[in-house]
């Protein structure tokens, strides 16, 4: 690993201002578990690094009452898994923290590192997709809030200027006779990466669809939305037939790559048989 | 040779012991070649080559050679032993003007810090003129291929020596043009085209098995120090330190005895760490700079520039009557070699035709060269790559015949005596029995119940083969002396990497008559150490444990004749009874083995000191085999395998430590099975790895791994010490196999390309005539 300049702010403020000066060269890191092996192997050689470990603000995993979930960027993949609350009330969510890496690196791996990391892979995005998330960046002109679904520009690129930090995520509440469900598909089961990765997340009323959010990851540049997918539900009853036809508009929405961990052809048969299976369960999920 | 006569039932052979170097090892306390850090050490790297072949223009290293804090940057013209026909990858020490794989070390740096030296390699300057790749085996046997070795280079075949595998092979003269094909040998009997005319059912398939990597901890490590006097000293991760000087002093023009190779803890090598790899280039950084230099690979380079197992290619062909009578097999095998020679070309091809007896055969091997890193052994090399296609084969015939194929498979397999592929005799073995004591387990009883209790979503399926490895010879040496407490040192030259010490002080403690506790066993340096062979080819206990248990032997004559002098008896009245040396019927007469062992260290004292000695050689190899069995479960949808059991059925001819034998047993399966499940160095068509981590090279983790049951069958070889045979290497053979027939049992779907991923399962499934696929 390259030697490196290290910067160790106690708040929000300072990782900021230390940002603002030092700009595009610097990396941020929290657990570090996406940053130090690309470090570590020449992929990255950033000449100053900001520690976010003294950051206590970054840290807090806040229930809104009426106004759904707070997760603060350095909150952890494992904080997410074990989160009573979180469990209870956005299991996908959930589903996608006890999937990260393994038990070790979910101690480290944080939410803020998944989503800023911005691989087309990362598994807690599609679940704060189809939560509809929303993004707190700060930077010198203060703070500002994005959409989730307009966070990630491109393969590792996000909205965030090289002197904004990501701060935390604002996920809404869900409705009565909600569910979801986070499915990923790897040859191992755990270590790995997402050969696809997919959320649904419905709301049901009176027998019907009224919502349905379907987010897929590693068959676009960015984890993406399959919105032809989730209209195609919204309005009507989820039977066997209309979850297969979703299946299909999602696999329509994908673009995926070939590459060593899937080809194009896998990933479009995985999206179908995720989406299929994930919408089954969110739907059982919405009727408890 | 199969009982050792003792006075008593020591604790010795036979008992289950735990490595006693396991709590260190778990605790992070033992001491590897990246934890030695002395005086004035300097750090390491090496700048390698991006391209799979190229032409190296200019190297330019001014601006790192100005870097505060680096001692040395050297490129092959600061070299002067380096030849330009390379006749081995650890000759080719720096790339002269030509690079042949992607990772060739071009230039090497020597920095105060490793920051430092990370820092140096951005600074060189390479200029490339990049040439064709030969990237596939099969487009490289071709005529008009791109070149990879220089003219001139010869086959190495020093790997097959070091195993010992096979003789009577023929080789022959490779084809003029096919400038790729390094080596080849061809095995026939019989009239194959007659055989094959009067056959009722002829199968003919391709198998390939991809490059691995055999997965050690400890990625290769060096530390190399030079004294005064130009004595050469290497702390080395290595299977066989003598093998390390050889190569060493070859590659430096060195008198052996002036390098002292010290093996460290060697955290892992399965054959990877056989032969030389950073060891020349670190020693030649130390006499640049005159300081210590430690050079530790990254996981990255391990993967990109290692010495993996070859890609192995069969096309198998075979020819059955109606009634299960074996016509005709006919093979081809291609072992992609990488940018060296240096396969084990013979074992493919006699496994082939030999483990069951086909009247009329014709094997050819062809060793190819391609444009990637040079391959080295992996546990048992290539066996398990031919076992998947002999023995996916066997099981297709016995299910196009419609009989049991187990029956199939006894009633053709191998027995003592009959002739192998090369006309030797088989040796004494226990395939017979492994293959039968594997059919009745409740797994293979119950396969058709296990079937029945799945559904559409879960597809279930049963699936046994059958494996083994000859067993390798190597000479060796152990001396035994009892020291002035009555305990007992053993020194050897053996790297433990396997749990081999504590077996081998077993040996010890039931040849001479003591306690294992009483015994303790150093690996020495090549300085002090008796000369011995690698930690490979399943033969450390096999015959290190023989060179162990003479010279016990020996120092136990040596004992008693000092004691019969003592107490004025015969020898032949003598036994050693709870560390006293009495006589037979009469306990109260004796003399302590510490009194014996003070006598032999005393000032002025007139009693030699005991030192048993062995040093033998070997000619008598014992062959072991092992069955495995796996029941799993295939979503057909995703092709995820849930392996719910797998068992390993292993002939170990006597089990000196049990718990080290089911260790190897359970290990030698896991790797197996992560090269049937998940594993493969994958390379894009310019010769690059697209998966140079442990992310996307996956391993298998224990989160994927059932329990793993290992049932040890003992059938004494003849000359294996206690009639040991080897172990370590049998149980990784099957698996493969053995997950591909489970695979096919439970989807119908018969994959001949390992890894046997998820997607290719899956999309299998889904290209079956619809009346074939399982409803979902």
């Amino acid at each position: 690993m390259r030697r490196f300049q290290l910067a160790l702010p106690r708040n929000i403020d300072e990782c900021v201002k230390f940002l603002a000066e030092r700009g595009p060269e610097t990396k941020v890191i929290a657990g570090g578990t996406d940053l130090l092996p690309q470090m570590k192997n020449g992929l990255l050689k950033p000449a100053a690094v900001v520690d976010l470990s003294g950051v206590a603000d970054l840290r807090t995993l806040r229930r809104q009452d009426g106004s759904g979930l707070r997760v603060g960027a350095s909150v952890t993949a494992r904080e997410i898994e074990r989160d009573a609350y979180v469990r209870s009330a956005y299991p996908a969510l959930a589903e996608s923290g006890a999937l990260v890496g393994s038990v070790q690196i979910r101690n480290l791996a944080t939410v803020g590192g998944n989503l800023c990391n911005a691989a087309p892979s990362a598994d807690m995005a599609p679940p704060l997709l189809a939560l509809e998330a929303e993004a707190v960046v700060a930077g010198p002109r203060g703070r500002r809030r994005v959409s989730l679904s307009d966070f990630f520009t491109g393969v590792r690129r996000t909205v965030l200027a090289p002197d904004e930090l990501l701060v935390e995520l604002i996920v809404p509440a869900l409705g009565p006779r909600s569910g979801g469900q986070y499915l990923r598909h790897t040859p191992r089961r755990e270590l790995d990466i997402a050969v696809v990765g997919v959320a649904s997340q419905i709301t049901m009323s009176d027998g019907v669809c009224a919502k349905a959010r379907i987010a897929l990851a590693a068959v676009a540049p960015t984890p993406i939305r399959a919105t032809a997918a989730e209209q195609a539900l919204e309005g009507r009853p989820l039977t066997a037939e209309q979850i297969g036809r979703a299946a299909t508009l999602a696999v329509e929405a994908a673009r995926p790559i070939s590459d060593q961990r899937g080809s194009a052809d896998f990933r479009r048969h995985l999206v179908a048989v995720l989406t299929r299976r994930t919408l089954t369960t969110a739907l059982e999920r919405a009727a408890r | 040779m199969a009982t050792m006569k003792t006075t008593r039932d020591v604790k010795g052979v036979g008992l289950a012991i735990p490595r006693p170097d396991g709590p260190e090892k778990v605790t992070g306390q033992v001491q590897y070649v990246a934890d030695l850090k002395p005086r004035g050490l300097l750090h390491a790297k090496l700048f390698r080559s991006p391209h799979a072949h190229a032409r190296v223009v200019s190297i330019d290293t001014t601006r790192a050679r100005a870097l505060p804090g680096v001692r040395a940057v050297l490129t092959a013209a600061d070299i002067p032993e380096l030849k330009r026909k390379a006749p081995t990858r650890a000759h080719a020490v720096l790339a002269i003007d030509r690079v042949v794989f992607v990772g060739q070390p071009i230039a090497a740096v020597a920095a105060d810090e490793l920051a430092i030296a990370e820092e140096a390699l951005d600074l060189i300057e390479v200029r490339y003129e990049v040439l064709r790749a030969a990237v596939d085996p099969l487009e490289s046997m071709k005529p008009g291929a791109p070149p990879v070795a220089d003219a001139g280079t010869e086959a190495d075949t020093s790997e097959a020596l070091a195993h010992g595998s096979v003789a009577g092979v023929a080789t022959e003269a490779k084809p003029s043009k096919a400038v790729n094909i390094s080596q080849q040998a061809k095995l026939q009997r019989g009239d194959v085209a007659k055989g094959f005319a009067e056959s009722d059912v002829v199968i003919e398939k391709t198998y390939r098995v991809p490059m691995v990597h055999q997965g050690y901890l400890e990625p290769h490590a060096v530390l190399a120090q030079w004294d005064t006097n130009g004595l050469l000293t290497l702390w080395v991760s290595t299977q066989g330190s003598f093998n390390t000087r050889s190569e060493v002093a070859d590659v430096l023009e060195l008198p052996e005895n002036r390098i002292k190779v010290i093996p460290m803890e060697c955290g892992g090598g399965f054959g990877g760490k056989i032969r030389a790899l950073c060891e020349p280039i670190t020693a030649i950084l130390a006499r640049a700079t005159g300081r210590p230099v430690r050079y530790v690979m990254t996981r990255r380079e391990e993967l990109e520039a290692g010495n993996p197992a070859p890609q192995v290619i069969i096309r198998l062909k075979t020819g059955v009557k109606r009634d299960g009578t074996l016509m005709a097999l006919e093979a081809e095998s291609v072992i992609e070699s990488g940018a060296f020679s240096g396969a084990v070309l013979t074992v493919s091809g006699v496994f082939l035709a030999s483990l069951y007896l086909w009247p009329a055969f014709e094997v050819r091997g062809f060793e190819v060269l391609t444009h990637k890193p040079s391959i080295a052994a992996y546990r048992a090399p290539v066996a398990p790559h031919t076992i998947f296609a002999l023995d996916s084969h066997m099981e297709q015939i016995a299910r196009v015949l419609g009989v049991d194929p187990v029956e199939f498979r006894l009633r053709h397999l191998q027995r003592e005596g009959s002739p192998m592929a090369n006309n030797q005799p088989w040796l004494n073995n226990g395939g017979v029995e492994v293959l039968t004591r594997i059919a009745e387990h409740p797994f293979w009883k119950q396969r058709a119940e296990w079937k029945a209790s799945g559904d559409a979503r879960r597809l279930r399926g049963t699936g046994l083969a059958l494996g083994g490895w000859l067993g390798g010879l190597q000479p060796t040496g152990a001396t035994v002396r009892l020291n002035p407490d009555g305990s007992l040192s053993v020194l050897t030259g053996q790297v433990d990497i396997a749990g081999t010490n504590i077996a081998l002080a077993q040996i010890a403690a039931s040849a001479y008559g003591i306690d294992v506790d009483k015994v303790r066993i150093t690996t020495g340096d090549t300085d002090v150490a008796p000369v011995t062979g690698l930690s490979a080819g399943s033969k450390t206990v096999y015959t290190v444990g023989v060179a162990v248990m003479e010279a016990a032997k020996d120092a136990r004559n040596q004992t008693l004749e000092i004691a019969a002098k003592e107490m004025e008896a015969s020898i032949h009245d003598l036994e050693i009874e709870n560390e006293r040396v009495v006589v037979r019927g009469l306990p109260d007469r004796g003399v302590t083995l510490a009194q014996i062992g003070k006598k032999g260290n005393l000032y002025m004292s007139k009693v030699p000191p005991v030192l048993g000695v062995s040093h033998p050689a070997f000619s008598q190899q014992a062959p072991a085999f092992a069955a495995e069995l796996a029941r799993i479960e295939v979503d057909p949808e995703t092709g995820d395998v849930t392996l719910h059991g797998f068992v390993v059925v292993q002939d170990v001819g006597k089990a000196i430590n049990p718990l080290g034998v089911e260790g190897q047993m359970q290990g030698g399966a896991v790797q197996s099975l992560g090269m049937a499940l998940t594993e493969a160095l994958t390379y894009d068509d310019a010769g690059r790895l697209t998966n140079p981590s442990l992310l996307d090279y996956r391993k298998l983790t224990a989160a994927d791994l059932p329990n793993i049951e290992t049932i040890i069958v003992e059938k004494p070889s003849p000359a294996g010490p206690f009639g040991a045979r080897g172990v370590g290497e049998p149980p990784i053979v099957p698996a493969p196999a053995a997950i591909a027939n489970a695979v096919h049992d439970a989807t119908g779907v018969r994959l001949t390309e390992l890894p046997l991923t998820p997607e290719r399962i899956a999309l299998a499934i889904a290209a079956q005539p619809a009346a074939r696929r399982p409803a979902s």
